[in-house]
């Protein structure tokens, strides 16, 4: 699952990650989203652009 | 000490703090990040959990999320008058969600139920677990007050930080242009005669010194006002910006005077 919160600075970044995760599958540029959702900061953006979603290749095993 | 807001929304503020000593703008920032308390879940009861997640990382997603928090309404427990908990150090949220049969479902922030209407999570879109099909969690959290000093749950300050206002002077420039072009910045501009930087702009120069190393004949010089600062801040949601900055100077104001009582006793 997404991170609730940057592990750097501490800003809330899971409420953002749906909109960011819907506007790359339409093929908006990546910079210009998190621009747009106002994550500024590059601590916050590493974990946007790094995150691997890992819920369901887990899924089939619980 | 002045102070000179140059921007100020709900959640974040940029100030310019001038006349004043990097103690105390340091002490402000760390009362922001550390000592004003908010409310977090800090005690999970899981009746059931049959997600991906560990109860313990579900319990972490849960306690990160910001809870809105009146500042006079809530006390840390051992702070508080009481004797083993009551509506002023403990307040109780629960979580009930459960996917059909046939569709998963994502479990959001705003899908918590709190037992007081004035605590809330501050963003109700916050995705704590995916659940499959079938899959269900049912547990209550427990909040308390605490400070951002013990976990970062509790840290309602965030990106709280400062830098030296910035001075560039220019004297004897022949507008070749050379610092123009390297300032990573672009603060700088040609004038008419020599290079200028405008008001607005000089408070983004990153002291980098980039443009006095490119000036052959050392018309430029970058240094720092030691007495301001220009301040920048966020907060989590628990409170807005004017609260916690207010609450953090309150804080220092109580250290400040304890120190001054236990000095007086010595
Ligand atoms: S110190 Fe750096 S950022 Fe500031 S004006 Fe010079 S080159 Fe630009
Ligand atoms: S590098 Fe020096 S001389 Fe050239 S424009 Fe800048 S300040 Fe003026
Ligand atoms: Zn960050
Ligand atoms: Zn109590």
């Amino acid at each position: 699952m997404f991170p609730v919160r940057c592990f750097t600075c501490g800003k809330v970044i899971a409420s953002s990650w749906e909109a960011y995760k819907q506007r790359i599958a339409d093929g908006e540029d990546k910079a210009a989203v998190l621009d747009d959702l106002g994550i500024t900061r590059y601590c916050c953006r590493r974990i946007f652009l790094a995150h691997v979603e890992l819920v369901d290749i887990m899924a089939p095993y619980q | 000490m002045e102070i000179d807001v140059l921007e100020l929304s709900d959640r974040s503020a940029k100030f310019i703090l001038s006349n004043t000593t990097a103690a105390f703008a340091n002490g402000l920032r760390r009362a922001m990040l550390a000592d004003v308390p908010t409310l977090a879940i800090d005690d999970v009861n899981v009746y059931n959990n049959t997600s991906v997640l560990y109860d313990e990382q579900l319990a972490l997603r849960l306690g990160l999320i910001p809870l809105v928090t009146s500042f006079d309404d809530f006390v840390p427990q051992d702070e508080c008058t009481c004797e083993d908990g009551c509506p002023a150090c403990v307040i109780s949220l629960t979580l009930s969600v459960e996917a059909t049969a046939d569709e998963g479902r994502m479990v959001y922030s705003g899908d918590i139920v709190s037992s007081d209407p004035k605590v809330q999570p501050a963003e109700m879109n916050i995705p704590i677990i995916e659940l499959k099909v079938n899959q269900k969690v049912v547990l209550e959290g427990v909040a308390h007050m605490g400070y951002g000093r013990d976990h970062a749950k509790w840290q309602a300050g965030v990106a709280c930080g400062y830098k030296n206002l910035p001075i560039i002077t220019i004297d004897g420039c022949d507008r070749c242009g050379a610092c123009v072009n390297v300032c990573p910045r672009n603060i700088l501009c040609l004038g008419d005669k020599f290079v200028e930087v405008s008001d607005e702009s000089r408070l983004n120069c990153s002291l980098c010194g980039l443009c006095q190393d490119a000036c052959e004949i050392d018309a430029i010089s970058v240094t720092e006002n030691e007495s301001s600062f220009i301040f920048t801040m966020e907060s989590d949601g628990s409170y807005t910006v004017n609260e916690l900055i207010i609450n953090a100077v309150n804080t220092i104001k109580r250290k400040a005077s304890s120190m001054g009582d236990i000095l007086s006793t010595l």
